[in-house]
């Protein structure tokens, strides 16, 4: 029996908000999807453009960036960056043919445990149908 | 019209004065098209600059070898350098002004107005004429090129051999400069993104087919990075060169020098390739056209740039070049912008 795909997503969560958002909701013990792939950085506005695309170029099938709430960044205005160049990259991929629910972007305070799995869980769900992302990947 | 004589006065008159290093302007090309970069050092040869729409190349990409020439010199010479801008060109003056990399000092410019026409695109050019050779070329005010050739003239209409971003471009005369040759005009045309709308009427999947088909003819020659007078930076992130790993290479040298990109013009490289080279140009791409014009391989690079163009003037109403004071569109934000995307 051929198994089920299970999407490969890349996370990066901002250290302040949305790292401790994942964490509180393992601690609390939610259930969600095993299919993510955190990566913890300093703040949602110091991922690159090329972190993005490098992720997709490894192989992952879903990216998701992940911030405090606009008004909540540790550094400030940090979010408000990140706002402005992820929906740049969104476009442009989105323009050159990938799929755009294979690129997201939430806010995840520390305390929305629950928003964090929800989104991961609805993330899966949408990345389960469109099967293995090959256009960017390298080619083995 | 841009009266030639008054140019060539006028550059004659700022060397003879010792205001300027030298001018970058154009001068006949031996082929007839286009017009060749001269560097005019003798007042005596500012006779041969040249002023017509087979002056196609963006000037402005020599400040950055100028600004490395004066780097390495002892006792530089400070005197500014003449140059000869269109439109589009002295917007990318003013994106360099606003990234600090030359300021108004280093340049003395002499803007042409390219008035209602622009320049010539090669390929529509050579379709017209049909193997015959060019020998000069010229407006005839009413929107008409005029085209002598050894077998007499050709009339065409401006809109059939016009470059593409010259259709679509926001402002034809210069928007900083010294001394202005021509009129002053400033337009909004309908049609400005006509080009990417195109592409973006396509459904997903067309639109990666077109572009895998585009990407999959790149041989990563990179005429594209070096003819782009925004891709000023010393040390590419694309360059695996500045990435030897020899036998002392320690551990921790390799670990912060990441290897982002493949040499290999493979696919997903080269796509890779284009999408950096995209992104590091939101907000600075003047739309010159230069990048897709040195393509070897036609690569239609320009739509990517228009792209961000596009969506940095709808999602951030954010204009490339007119001011020299604005913050740059990726270092910058505003309370209202838009959010939607995100959950």
């Amino acid at each position: 029996m051929a198994e089920e795909f299970e999407p490969k997503i890349v996370a990066f969560l901002c250290k302040w908000c949305s790292s401790a958002g994942s964490d509180l909701a393992g601690v609390s013990r939610m259930q969600y999807p095993s299919n993510v792939v955190p990566i913890t950085v300093m703040c949602s506005g110091s991922v690159s453009p090329l972190y993005i695309l490098s992720a997709f170029n490894k192989g992952a099938d879903g990216v998701l960036v992940s911030g405090c709430h606009p008004g909540d960044c540790h550094y400030i205005k940090g979010n408000y960056y990140a706002r402005r160049r992820i929906a740049l990259v969104k476009e442009l991929l989105e323009f050159t043919g990938l799929e755009p629910e294979r690129f997201q972007m939430s806010w995840v305070s520390a305390a929305e445990g629950k928003k964090y799995t929800e989104i991961i869980k609805d993330f899966v769900k949408i990345l389960k149908p469109l099967g293995p992302q090959k256009k960017l990947g390298r080619s083995q | 019209m841009v009266n030639l004589d008054d140019l060539k006065k006028e550059a004659h008159r700022i060397l003879e004065e010792n205001k300027v290093k030298y001018i970058i302007g154009y001068s006949q090309g031996s082929n007839g098209f286009p017009a060749v970069p001269a560097f005019i050092r003798n007042p005596e040869d500012s006779d041969n600059l040249i002023w017509n729409p087979a002056c196609i190349h963006n000037l402005t990409r020599f400040l950055r070898d100028e600004k490395k020439r004066k780097a390495r010199e002892k006792h530089p010479d400070n005197r500014p350098v003449g140059i000869i801008v269109k439109g589009c060109d002295s917007r990318a003056i003013n994106v360099l002004l606003q990234e600090n990399y030359i300021t108004r000092e280093d340049v003395f410019i002499l803007g042409v107005s390219c008035e209602d026409t622009g320049v010539i695109d090669e390929k529509k050019l050579a379709k017209k004429l049909m193997g015959k050779m060019a020998l000069s070329f010229d407006w005839d005010g009413n929107r008409n090129l005029v085209v002598t050739t050894k077998n007499g003239e050709i009339k065409i209409n401006a809109d059939e051999v016009l470059a593409e971003r010259c259709l679509e471009c926001p402002a034809q005369s210069p928007v900083v400069y010294d001394i202005l040759f021509g009129d002053k005009v400033k337009r909004s045309p309908e049609t400005r993104f006509e080009s990417v709308e195109k592409i973006e009427k396509l459904s997903t999947e067309e639109r990666w087919a077109f572009w895998k088909e585009q990407f999959d003819k790149c041989i990563r020659c990179y005429a594209c990075r070096s003819v782009c007078p925004m891709c000023y930076c010393d040390e590419c992130v694309v360059d695996t060169i500045s990435f030897a790993v020899t036998a002392d290479t320690t551990a921790e040298e390799k670990a912060q020098k990441i290897k982002w990109i493949d040499k290999s013009p493979v696919p997903s490289e080269t796509f890779f390739y284009h999408m950096v080279r995209a992104i590091h140009l939101a907000g600075r791409c003047i739309d010159c056209g230069e990048c897709e014009r040195v393509c070897p391989l036609d690569i239609p690079i320009r739509f990517l740039n228009k792209k961000l163009e596009k969506e940095a003037k709808n999602l951030f109403d954010y204009e490339v070049g007119f001011d020299p004071n604005q913050l740059s569109l990726v270092s910058s934000f505003k309370d209202e912008d838009p959010e939607d995307f995100i959950r």
